[in-house]
């Protein structure tokens, strides 16, 4: 057993530093708030008052609900301080239909039996009607500028095995998965990830766009900065999706050195800025920009370099992680023991396909597919992949990634049922496929999303890759789906793409016939139906990604004749 | 009408693709269905060039981009000028 520097979460804040800056909050080139470890600690008191004339106490569940920033932060903490346990959900914004935030919250509320639910004072009043709280009591957070604070509270006794927080699953269906974290597991976790990325407080800045109910934005950008002692800039993700360029301008004026990005990012910086504007920044502060939570691809990391190798930007800065909430955070992290950045390789797709199987071949070879590690595992973590059958797989097959780690969650709080099936004999089943070879973890896409063509497995993002690498194609916007065919007992591809322009529509029966040349060119399997759409029409999730169940509704929605009976 | 809601109109129109659509400023867009929350970030942009104004969008919710009408509104209402 790790034995971690603090014994609490609130221990390693109370340790910091009082003049150093803590969280700058960005919200434009004009506005940006900093609060210091002392003004934080003081205004988390504030915060951690009015919970308490509110009559929130130790073990106390404490939904969260405020927008990106400050206040938000020293209400979490405040919150713990009071050893309570807080949860963060999202926020309402105008790209999430009032129906079914209202759902989600009434879902979270009553499965973590919150005692609290707080809000800011421009919470949507049309949002909460119609939401039963059960026996939440509705709370607004403290202003900023409320004085207090500098009295101690009352120790409320949080010990290392109390609960720290909550932290719900990423995912369509992760509001049904509360990951509830003890100060002690998140400290061990906090212990290997500083190490493997050798954080420096005195050097170390940290970059986010990343929503805190996630747990990279949670974790890495504001748990981690706190027992660390770093400075972390932030922004809101929806000022980032509108002007992509200002993690750029952030880097530039802050000197930023670490970020943990979604593979899309790697694209859309470069896409969404303009290219006169490419050498007008300073990147070569980042020492880390960290590929997590999808499925790596060197070609999106490859693009970005390329874009912003001018402004300084270092090639070994780019690297990969792999990781969940169940796991507190990192599993893996590429760049350990010095390596320059994480693995590529190249393997035969007919055997990957067939058997499972991971048969390095030269790259560029025919009909070859490529894969890019998330890197070497943390100490304490071991992963296990594991055959449909249940069966443990050596190195080089791919199958379910299976995780056992010190810092592995106890079970999805008040869900036995759903605990069950993710936790057997110790080990976390993680849902995501992939294979380990020399070391290296490669994650390859999600259980569910497998297709079984005729008995041959496909990954559904190997085939958006191939028609994503037609010109026509706007990059990351498509899905293949296994639709089943009765007539011939097992599934058909269906791909919907989006177009790049509204105008190419024009030429659909040419671009889908090279789509199609082009799948079977590198997959060996033919597309039953290709759906050309226009910009826009392909539905994302809150994180960016395209959302593969949200798309499959809404194609058989217009396309009734896709729904048959399996 | 003003020549801005006229170019917000003109989005608008580009971005239901519904050829031969008639709206006004007053056409509800997102409660009928018109326009999907993805469009908003590009209605967001526009409604930014148009106005010359920062607009935090972290402060909008779908009922403020409902009507061509209501975009200017809460351009005003949340706006910041832009240097």
């Amino acid at each position: 057993m790790v034995t971690t520097k603090y014994r609490t979460l609130i221990d390693a804040l109370l340790s910091a530093p009082a003049e150093r800056p803590f969280v700058t909050a960005w919200i434009d080139e004009d506005e940006q708030e900093t609060a210091t470890f002392g003004e934080f600690r003081r205004r988390a008191r504030v915060q951690a008052l009015l919970l308490k004339e509110s009559g929130v106490s130790v073990g106390d569940r404490v939904v969260l609900i405020m927008p990106q920033g400050i206040p938000l932060m020293t209400t979490f903490v405040g919150a713990m301080l009071l050893g309570a346990v807080p949860a963060i959900l999202a926020y309402p914004n105008f790209k999430v239909e009032p129906s079914k935030y209202r759902f989600g919250l009434a879902g979270v509320t009553a499965n973590l039996q919150a005692k609290a639910v707080v809000i800011d004072n421009e919470f949507p009043d049309d949002l909460l009607e119609h939401v039963t709280l059960g026996d939440a009591r509705l709370i607004r957070a403290a202003e900023a500028g409320v004085a207090g604070g500098e009295a101690e509270l009352p120790n409320p006794g949080n010990e290392p095995d109390s609960l720290a927080f909550i932290q719900h699953s990423a995912g369509t269906t992760g509001l049904q998965k509360g990951v509830a974290l003890t100060h002690a597991a998140v400290l061990r976790h906090l212990e290997h990830l500083s190490a493997v990325l050798k954080i420096d407080e005195m050097r170390d800045i940290v970059y986010s766009w990343l929503p805190l109910y996630h747990d990279m934005g949670l974790i890495a950008c504001f748990i981690l900065p706190m027992v660390c002692h770093l400075h972390v800039v932030m922004q809101s993700p929806l000022d980032w999706v509108m002007h992509p360029d200002t993690m750029l301008q952030i880097f530039t004026d802050y000197k930023c050195t670490l970020a943990w990005l979604p593979n899309f990012t790697y694209q859309f910086v470069p896409r969404r800025t303009p290219r006169e504007r490419w050498g007008n920044y300073d990147m070569s502060s980042a020492r880390a920009l960290i590929n997590c939570s999808e499925p790596v691809r060197a070609s999106s990391m490859n693009e970005f370099y390329g874009a912003f190798a001018l402004c300084g930007l270092k090639r070994s800065a780019l690297q990969s992680s792999y990781a969940m909430a169940e796991n507190v955070f990192a599993v893996t992290q590429s760049g350990i023991g010095g390596k320059f950045g994480p693995e590529v390789i190249w393997a035969d797709g007919q055997r990957f396909r067939a058997e499972h199987f991971i048969e390095t071949v030269l790259e560029g070879s025919p009909g070859a597919v490529s894969f890019t590690s998330s890197g070497q595992l943390l100490p304490n973590n071991r992963v296990q992949i594991v055959s449909d059958s249940g069966e443990i797989l050596q190195s080089g097959y791919a199958g379910e990634i299976a995780i056992k780690s010190d810092s592995l969650f106890q079970g999805y709080y008040n869900r036995p049922d759903l605990t069950e099936k993710a936790i057997r004999d110790g080990w976390y089943y993680s849902g995501d496929l992939g294979f380990y070879l020399d070391g290296e973890l490669y994650v390859v896409g999600r259980k569910k999303d497998l297709l079984i063509i005729g008995g041959e497995n496909i990954y559904p993002q190997d085939i958006e890759e191939v028609v994503c690498s037609h010109p026509a194609i706007h990059d990351g916007r498509a899905i293949a789906l296994g639709v089943f065919n009765p007539d011939l007992g097992t599934e058909d591809i269906v791909v919907v793409a989006e177009v790049e322009k509204e105008e190419l529509l024009q030429q659909a029966d040419d671009i889908e016939r090279e789509i199609r040349g082009n799948v079977v060119a590198n997959m060996g399997v033919a597309v039953r139906t290709i759906f050309l759409k226009p910009p826009k029409w392909i539905v994302k999730s809150t994180a960016g990604k395209a959302a593969r169940s949200t798309t499959c509704q809404k194609l058989l929605a217009e396309h009734p004749e896709l729904a048959v009976e399996s | 009408m003003t020549p801005e809601a006229q170019q917000m109109i003109d989005q608008v129109v580009k971005l239901v693709r519904k050829p031969g659509l008639q709206i006004d400023e007053n056409t509800p867009l997102v409660s009928s269905g018109l326009i999907d929350s993805m469009a908003l970030v590009d209605l967001l942009l526009k409604l930014e060039d148009i106005t010359h104004l920062r607009i935090p969008a972290g402060k909008v919710q779908p009922k403020d981009m409902n009507t061509v009408a209501l975009m200017f509104a809460t351009a005003q209402r949340v706006g910041k000028p832009r240097k």
